[in-house]
């Protein structure tokens, strides 16, 4: 059952949903790396194993969770996503502005196919052994990205549920879209995508920390949107200048 | 022991990316809860310093990756 305002469920739903999409484009290319390479038996088993781990982690750490006053979860969780949040933002305008480079799916494929063949004839293992593990690795790092900003965005205010909608949701997509077209999801707008999400953790970072050190935010909830439009405004005007300043000393 | 130091490392790097960054964002919350509960400014204010003060941060971190790059 959703309860509270959609000024507060939207975002959540949205940033998990996105910041979930990003995440599990990337799992699924080294998935499909270490399928096409070795076929679906050490995929399959890489990726069951490492939902196990993520599942035991979830079991085992959710209800501490409750335990924590809520003050002290809202602080704690949105210092963590102002770290993240910023952090993601910072890459996103650096990328934007062509600073760095742009995140590409079909180059990490390839590089990862060529990985677990160069490691497994070093180690002198089977290669399925390594492809079952660099499943395994992805999924679970990934993973552990996509546990943390359900939580992050979900449970300062009672929204573990609608987070984990959008999680849920995003994992969904990403297979579908990925079984069809059975190829490195290289036209996912990943960039954008995290140029928005970093927009979105770092405003809920500002919102929660706020709330966890008793900041009556004006408009309660709906203020989320007012930040959300500041950060975005903020990151695509340095973008810009970056851009623009270096398309001048150049 | 690979596995989990990749996922320390991983861990790791989701919050630490930028460590100027990082002491930053401590150093803003620290200053924020100081003024808030000990200064005594209307709280209020103080979710403007948290604002300001994160995008100041993020901007000068942005910055200095662009003219260290």
């Amino acid at each position: 059952m959703l309860t509270g305002s959609w000024g507060s469920i939207a975002p959540a739903i949205g940033s998990a949903f996105l910041a979930s999409t990003v995440e599990i484009v990337e799992a699924f290319t080294i998935i499909l790396a270490v399928a096409t390479l070795r076929g679906w038996k050490p995929a399959g088993i890489g990726t069951l194993a490492a939902l196990s781990v993520l599942a035991l982690i979830v079991v085992a750490l959710g209800p501490l969770l409750d335990l924590v006053p809520l003050h002290g979860l809202q602080l704690v969780i949105g210092i963590l996503l102002l770290l993240f949040g910023l952090g993601w933002l910072r890459k996103a305008m650096l990328r934007a502005a062509g600073v760095m480079a742009l995140h590409d799916e079909a180059a990490i494929f390839e590089r990862e196919r060529r990985e677990i063949g160069e490691e497994a004839a070093r180690k002198m293992v089977s290669a399925d052994w390594i492809a079952g593990l660099a499943a395994f690795k992805a999924v679970l790092l990934e993973g552990l990205e996509v546990v943390f900003i359900v939580i992050a965005v979900g449970a300062g205010r009672g929204l573990l549920l609608p987070a984990a909608i959008g999680a849920l949701a995003a994992c969904v997509a990403v297979l579908l879209v990925g079984v069809m077209i059975h190829k490195p999801l290289a036209r996912v707008p990943e960039n954008t995508l995290k140029f928005v999400v970093g927009v979105m953790l770092s405003s809920f970072g500002v919102f929660w920390t706020g709330e966890g050190l008793g900041v009556p935010w004006p408009g309660a909830d709906l203020s989320l949107l007012g930040l959300v439009a500041i950060f975005l405004i903020t990151g695509l005007a340095t973008a810009s200048l970056i851009k623009t300043t270096r398309m001048k000393t150049t | 022991m690979s596995i989990l130091l990749d996922v320390t490392k991983e861990l790791f790097g989701m919050f630490v990316a930028d460590l100027r960054l990082a002491v930053g964002v401590l150093c803003l919350v620290a200053l924020v809860a100081l003024v808030v509960d000990y200064i005594g400014i209307a709280p209020l204010a103080g979710g403007a310093i948290l604002l300001i003060g994160s995008l100041v941060i993020v901007i000068e971190a942005t910055i200095r990756s662009a003219r260290d790059s």
